[in-house]
């Protein structure tokens, strides 16, 4: 372009002058776009790498036993209470599977939390049927 | 639909006490009237003088005479005279024999009378000790309704925890979606769908830990974010929280590629975090021998510490930016940790040391404290902005980290080590498993060489293995002869 411009005549340099800086600014402008969208863009829709769920025996603090342990706890006192007539074994038993559900994973089968309230809710009934006088308190 | 079961759940409940309750004592209520006629018949005799009684006897306490008839089955089982649960018992059966006399003692009517009074009276106070079990009245099931009052404040907790945890996740990930969705190509995955598409949501993983995969950008392979919050949903979660405070927090593990990170294993953070970490974790406490070192030379506030390989990474990582960046949000960091050898915890075996070395990964990991400290509100959720910002930063910034040639063969020579004194430690080991997978080959072929039914192959087998152990057995001749003479 400047090689161009000096071998111009002077008229023709007037002329040509502003157009080749429009051109020039142009060109620059656009490189330099490109550039920062190449900065600026970050993202590469190539590089996707789909979710894999972290197996448990890495991920030790998503195994939280709570649920587990309550569920048979809640399993083992509602047998006591219904066996042995306890009425406030049947009743620790339907809060440990309050206490399962409200710690559960998501991805657990609600089969198993339904079953275990059921089986605690039946050991409350069965022992007021059994034998409907109220509750002695402890002390 | 969950809340729903839990609602029906002590609805149920109270619906099936109230039948149960009410079947035993539904006669006895209504033999109020029943019981003053009773009372009647059996003064028939003395009617005069009965009536005047019996309308006293009514009046003065009429709360104790509803307990009596409470127990009148039982009572109407045993005698009379074992109305006797205290009080005189001389004086009711005098008055009773003295009415057992006959209709015409009138004289020894008063006495009787008067006897029957005092055994009235002895009902009475009596029936004030009734047990109260045997009461018919709501107030003697107050257990029960502790126990479904507490049930019912669990449920309301439940709601109230879980719509919280929803509220303040749904918050961090709207202020922090911009930042994600400028710099990944795919954010929030879970992993069914056939196409990578980006979910926009995060994975609900429990009611309080939530899950977000982003994916599709330089540098790195992935960024997996865990919002771990509290567990409001739990009631004795929540009351272990009044004596032990605890805060949410945001865990960000971002894998990287091989040739995205140099060799070098750095963890700042926490005095505290830093003890717990380099004691847990397998690559901290291997690379990392030395204890950790005040931030503060470095020019870190004086709570924080710094774990690293060598001085020349904590330099390299430690720019202005980074210094920067920890100082403002010194309070909200608990730990960053950028390994090329992360594999984890340590994991304890019971049959002492695994046989291969664990696999390890280039891995950088932060965790942030969300401010609040449990008691934190959406609004809290725009401060962790700055701290994402830092971590696109840290991803960026350890691209370009490299080692100069020193602490290159340095840091490959500390992994010699760690490679050597794995190897040595299972030495032993290895040793045991060789020969016994030597001794199955060998049992093997045996066996083979004894199921083939055609003799004649059968010798050439035998033939052809012990050709080969002879083979063996003299190499290994050979090999000790060569290292004698070498020895020489």
């Amino acid at each position: 372009m400047p090689l161009l411009l000096t071998s111009c005549s002077p008229l023709r340099r007037s002329l040509l002058c502003p157009v080749s800086l429009f051109f020039i600014h142009k060109t620059a402008n656009l490189s330099l776009i490109m550039s920062s969208n190449n900065m600026a863009d970050p993202r590469r829709q190539n590089k996707i790498l789909r979710y894999k769920a972290p197996s448990t025996e890495t991920n030790v603090t998503l195994e939280d036993p709570t649920p587990d342990y309550m569920n048979l706890l809640g399993m083992i006192f509602s047998m006591c209470g219904l066996m042995l007539k306890l009425k406030w074994c049947a009743w620790i038993a339907v809060y440990c599977s309050f206490i399962s559900f409200a710690n559960s994973r998501s991805s657990e089968d609600t089969k198993q939390m339904m079953s275990s309230f059921m089986l605690s809710i039946s050991a409350v009934v069965m022992s007021y049927l059994q034998n409907p006088q109220p509750m002695s308190p402890p002390w | 639909m969950r809340t729903l079961y839990l609602l029906l759940i002590p609805a149920l409940l109270l619906l099936l006490a109230i039948p149960v309750s009410r079947g035993r004592y539904n006669d006895d209520f209504d033999d109020g009237e029943d019981l003053a006629d009773f009372d009647d018949n059996d003064f028939a005799e003395f009617e005069d003088m009965n009536d005047d009684l019996a309308s006293e006897a009514e009046t003065t306490p009429p709360p104790p005479r509803a307990s009596p008839s409470s127990q009148p089955e039982e009572e109407e089982d045993e005698d009379e005279a074992t109305v006797e649960l205290e009080g005189d018992q001389d004086g009711f059966e005098d008055s009773d024999t003295q009415v057992a006399d006959g209709p015409g003692s009138r004289d020894g009517f008063s006495h009787s009378f008067n006897g029957r009074k005092e055994a009235k009276r002895q009902i009475s106070s009596a029936a004030l000790q009734v047990p109260a079990h045997l009461q018919n009245s709501w107030e003697s099931y107050y257990m029960e309704i502790l126990m479904v009052t507490g049930l019912l404040a669990y449920i309301m907790n439940y709601i109230i925890g879980k719509n919280k945890n929803g509220r303040l996740a749904q918050a961090w990930f709207n202020s922090h979606r911009e930042l994600l969705e400028s710099n990944f190509a795919l954010v929030g995955d879970d992993g069914t769908s056939k196409e990578a598409v980006s979910t926009g949501k995060l994975n609900q993983e429990n009611e309080h830990i939530y899950n977000l995969w982003c994916s599709g950008r330089v540098c790195c392979e992935g960024m997996l974010i865990q919002l771990k919050f509290l567990k409001r949903q739990d009631l004795l979660n929540v009351l272990a929280r009044m004596m032990r405070p605890a805060g949410d927090q945001v865990q960000i593990k971002v894998t990287l590629n091989e040739e995205d990170m140099d060799t070098f294993v750095f963890a700042v953070g926490t005095k505290k975090a830093m003890a717990r970490l380099q004691k847990e974790m397998q690559d901290l406490s291997e690379f990392c021998g030395d204890k950790p070192k005040s931030g503060s030379k470095y020019g870190l506030p004086d709570s924080l510490a710094i774990l690293s390989e060598m001085g020349e990474v904590t330099d390299g990582v430690m720019d202005n930016k980074m210094v920067h960046y920890i100082t403002n949000h010194a309070d909200k960091i608990e730990s960053i940790h950028f390994s090329d050898q992360f594999s984890g915890p340590k994991i304890m075996q019971e049959e002492g040391q695994p046989l291969k070395l664990p696999e390890t990964k280039k891995t950088l990991l932060f965790t942030f404290n969300v401010p609040g400290m449990g008691n934190t509100s959406t609004k809290d959720m725009d401060a962790l902005l700055p701290l994402m910002n830092m971590v696109i930063y840290s991803i960026d910034k350890v691209k370009k980290l490299r080692l100069n040639r020193e602490g290159k063969q340095k840091a490959d020579r500390n992994r010699a080590r760690v490679e050597e004194n794995f190897l040595k430690q299972t030495h032993a080991q290895r040793q045991e498993a060789a020969q016994t997978r030597r001794e199955e080959k060998k049992r093997a072929e045996k066996e083979r060489i004894m199921n083939e039914e055609d003799p004649e192959r059968q010798r050439r087998l035998e033939e052809a293995a012990q050709r080969r152990e002879q083979k063996k057995i003299e190499k290994k001749q050979m090999k000790m002869k060569q290292i004698k003479v070498k020895a020489m």
